[in-house]
């Protein structure tokens, strides 16, 4: 039920932030690499440490420099726990870490307007903000806002 | 040939003669016009005694060659390589066009766009391929032709997609609103290639019908156009009695089967699919449909809520249900009080879960498994109820009752037990959450730029859990290792490169690319002096003729095409490494009037900054030259497009290191600046 049934409630969800912080020392990626359960790494291929943890649901991409970048949680305030329990764990590991910087880069919503909406005319009326992806010129996206299906949502 | 008065005499009648090419006013006999300019066309006899015209054919768009009227020196390079690019896409185009049956003026216009995304320099690092398929497709959606992007990735032999990309580029640089593709434009190619013979023209129109009714039905949004128009297709054909297959129209129509099902299957939803043939030719319904992902939307939502009620019209059983169990406790307790004692280690709710199933499974058999989860959660959930999954149920109560019909009231714990088996692990995660959050609050405003790391919130038991043992970090090792072998050889052998060519004392490492410096701009009164002060600040290239700069200065009447040839090749010079370097740097103040023969100790200057002090006071000392250079000719002047960039004191430390630069850097970084303007400027 949630939203659509509370008047007070947002009926917009937060699907993706992304943030980065700075653990303020360098890091030895292959030792992480290999002390971590839920680590990998393939130097050949990128050259970061890719973590992950279970609770908030994320991933956290960390660089040699110290620096690391911390996708996939839902609000804010998860986006800085997991990055705190990523800082955690590297500080367990033995380095010196830090937690310098923190400071969200993107967050991805999606609304639910909950009437179909006629594409072509959006792509018409609002050609500043909108483009039609070269796909199947299905989907178009409104770059201030909102990528808007003909669903309505 | 304007019949005017004459000066003379003021009269008006002038009698021309084309032979003689005269115009002579008949009243005074003066003579007004004089070899006038005919056109007409004449012939010669040819060697084998044929006629032929006088005369040179000039194409419409100027052919190879720009006219030239006398500066032929200027435009030679440009314009012939810009001319070329647009002959080969005209041919181009017209080819491709061509193919498609397209027209010659859809052609023109398709070329008029790709000169302006040549203009625009959209061209560049695009396949010409791609461009001027988009170009005629763009003329395509403009015109509205039937003409669709697969046949030109057919004809082109690459992938729709990647067309459609350049496409929608194209159509954004140019500011070209490119109009939503109307099926309807589709029918009648489609129905050629079908080949309905006599009847074409009905079965068209019946599909056209078909899918301006799908339009109002919103079946057309966000749709491959062609795949409506299948639909449209196979269903007007079997109105007017031919069986065409689904795989004919397919071959035709290039969509799949299975869209061409779908198509169809929501056509069939709409009312309109209702009506007898006479009808729909007939009537058009006046209501419209919402498009099929949203009805599908909704319908998937009534199916959650129809689950929702379900499970909490077992709650209703659970109620009844609840009340046995309680006196079948009670009577089992009183009974069976052994037993009880030898499982009293037990905790209550396995008795109470135990007793509910057993019970549940006399009363309710056909709903036994459903029961006995439902007690086994309300067993356990007893204790874990939430203040949050309660509030929720107050909620979900009004809820219910506003909308549904006879919901008897029921009692809390038995709800709390449905909506915590629902959502029992976010109820749980919840509560987590919103204490982490609340605390987070205050750390957010706590911990502003401290920079420690703040440990509350964070459980150290789930960090260790993320750590791996001794003998697991052995294994992951050895396995790594292995994964990694190729990587961890080249490394290694980097190294050791590193490490031969330390020795050899030739190493150097690689800088981490810098961004070109600006240098402050040249201020110069003249072009000439900006000239002079860039020469003496530059590294000069091999390439320049200084005897032909020391010819501007000196000699301003002397080989005006020589002089405007170097400083024109000056900027844009070749990409050649020009490390001039002279072994001894001796300084020497720097004119351009100086004699050929100290270009070596001339160049010293260039090569550090000191000196240009110098240079500056040594410039007030050479106005005269200049000035009187300042009328060499102007059109000597190089084309700068913005300030010119320099690079700066830290030239002094590029000497050590023999790095090759390009012409670019040398004069500055951004040399796309000049480089453009010069390719436009034929």
């Amino acid at each position: 039920e949630g939203p659509e049934n509370d008047p007070t409630a947002d009926p917009t969800e937060s699907q993706n932030i992304v943030s980065t912080v700075n653990l303020g020392c360098p890091l030895d990626l292959k030792f992480i690499a290999l002390q971590a359960r839920n680590a990998e790494y393939n130097p050949k291929r990128f050259a970061a440490v890719i973590m992950r943890i279970r609770e908030p649901r994320t991933t956290a991409l960390i660089f040699s420099s110290g620096k690391m970048v911390c996708t996939g949680a839902k609000s804010e305030e998860q986006s800085r726990l997991a990055a705190r329990k990523y800082a955690r764990v590297v500080q367990k590991l033995g380095f010196p870490a830090r937690f310098l910087d923190f400071k969200i880069q993107n967050m991805v919503a999606s609304c639910d307007v909950c009437f179909p909406i006629r594409l072509e005319g959006l792509v018409l009326t609002h050609q500043q903000f909108s483009s039609q992806t070269a796909a199947q010129l299905v989907n178009n996206t409104h770059k201030m806002v909102f990528t808007s299906t003909s669903v309505g949502s | 040939m304007s019949s005017r008065v004459c000066k003379h005499c003021g009269s008006s009648d002038i009698d021309v003669d084309q032979a003689r090419g005269d115009a002579v006013c008949m009243g005074c006999g003066s003579v007004l016009e004089d070899s006038i300019i005919v056109s007409e066309v004449e012939f010669v006899e040819t060697g084998g005694g044929g006629s032929l015209a006088v005369g040179q054919f000039v194409s419409s768009e100027g052919g190879l060659k720009n006219p030239t009227f006398g500066d032929g020196h200027f435009s030679g390079m440009g314009s012939e390589s810009r001319a070329q690019t647009l002959q080969r896409a005209k041919q181009h185009i017209n080819t491709l066009g061509h193919q498609l049956q397209m027209n010659q003026h859809c052609l023109d216009t398709a070329f008029n766009f790709y000169k302006m995304a040549l203009n625009k320099s959209l061209t560049r690092g695009r396949k010409s391929d791609h461009m001027m398929a988009a170009c005629i497709y763009l003329v395509c959606r403009t015109e509205g032709t039937p003409h669709m992007l697969l046949d030109l990735s057919d004809i082109l032999q690459v992938n729709v997609f990647v067309l459609g990309k350049t496409f929608l580029m194209l159509a954004k640089e140019l500011c070209i609103n490119a109009p939503a593709i109307d099926p309807c434009l589709y029918i009648p190619r489609f129905t050629q290639m079908l080949e309905f013979g006599e009847k074409s023209h009905e079965v068209s129109m019946t599909a056209l019908r078909l899918v301006q009714r799908m339009k109002r039905d919103w079946m057309h949004t966000g749709r491959r156009p062609s795949g409506l128009c299948g639909a449209a297709l196979l269903v007007a054909a079997r109105l007017h009695d031919f069986c065409r297959t689904t795989k004919e129209i397919v071959n035709v129509v290039k969509v799949c089967e299975n869209t061409l099902r779908k198509r169809l299957t929501e056509f069939e939803d709409t009312p309109t699919s209702q009506l007898t043939i006479e009808e729909f030719m007939r009537v058009d319904l006046d209501e419209e449909c919402d498009p099929p992902c949203f009805t599908a939307g909704l319908r998937k939502k009534k199916d959650q809520q129809l689950k929702l009620e379900l499970q909490k019209k077992i709650g209703d059983f659970e109620d009844e249900i609840q009340e046995f169990q309680d006196e079948i406790d009670a009577e089992l307790e009183s009974c069976r009080p052994k037993l009880r004692g030898v499982y009293a280690a037990y905790t209550k709710e396995d008795i109470l879960s135990d007793d509910g199933s057993s019970s549940s499974s006399k009363e309710e058999p056909s709903e036994g498994d459903e029961l006995h989860a439902v007690a086994k959660h309300f067993g356990r959930e007893l204790e874990e109820l939430t203040l949050e999954a309660l509030i929720k149920l107050e909620g979900g109560e009004l809820e219910e009752e506003g909308q549904e019909e006879n919901v008897p009231k029921r009692k809390g714990p038995s709800l709390a037990s449905i909506l915590g088996r629902m959502t029992s692990s976010s109820s749980l995660g919840l509560s987590e959450t919103f204490s982490h959050s609340v605390r987070d609050d205050v750390d957010i405003d706590g911990t502003a730029d401290s920079g420690e790391l703040d440990l509350s919130g964070i459980d150290d038991s789930e960090i260790n859990l993320y750590l791996l043992s001794d003998r697991e970090v052995q294994i992951k090792t050895a396995l790594w290792m292995a994964e990694n072998a190729d990587y961890l050889k080249a490394q290694k052998e980097k190294e050791a490169k590193i490490q031969k060519e330390k020795e050899l004392g030739i190493y150097k490492e690689k800088k981490p690319r810098r961004p070109s410096k600006k240098h402050p701009a040249i201020r110069a009164s003249t072009a000439d002096e900006a000239i002079e002060k860039m020469l003496e600040q530059k590294k000069i290239s091999t390439k320049i003729n200084y005897d032909v700069l020391k010819d501007l200065v000196v000699k301003p009447g002397s080989s005006p095409a020589g002089a405007e040839d170097s400083p024109k090749v000056g900027p844009p010079a070749p990409r050649t490494p020009a490390c001039t370097r002279r072994p001894a740097p001796t300084r020497t103040p720097l004119s351009l009037s100086m004699p050929l023969s100290t270009l070596g100790k001339r160049l010293q200057p260039f090569i550090s900054r000191q000196p240009n002090k110098k240079l500056a006071v040594e410039q007030t000392k050479a106005p005269p030259p200049t000035a009187a250079t300042a009328e060499a000719p102007p059109s000597a002047a190089v084309v700068e497009s913005g300030p010119v960039l320099y690079d700066d004191v830290d030239e002094e430390e590029d000497e050590e290191e023999e790095t090759c630069v390009s012409a670019m850097e040398l004069l500055g970084g951004d040399g796309y600046g000049c480089d453009g303007d010069y390719d436009d400027g034929y």
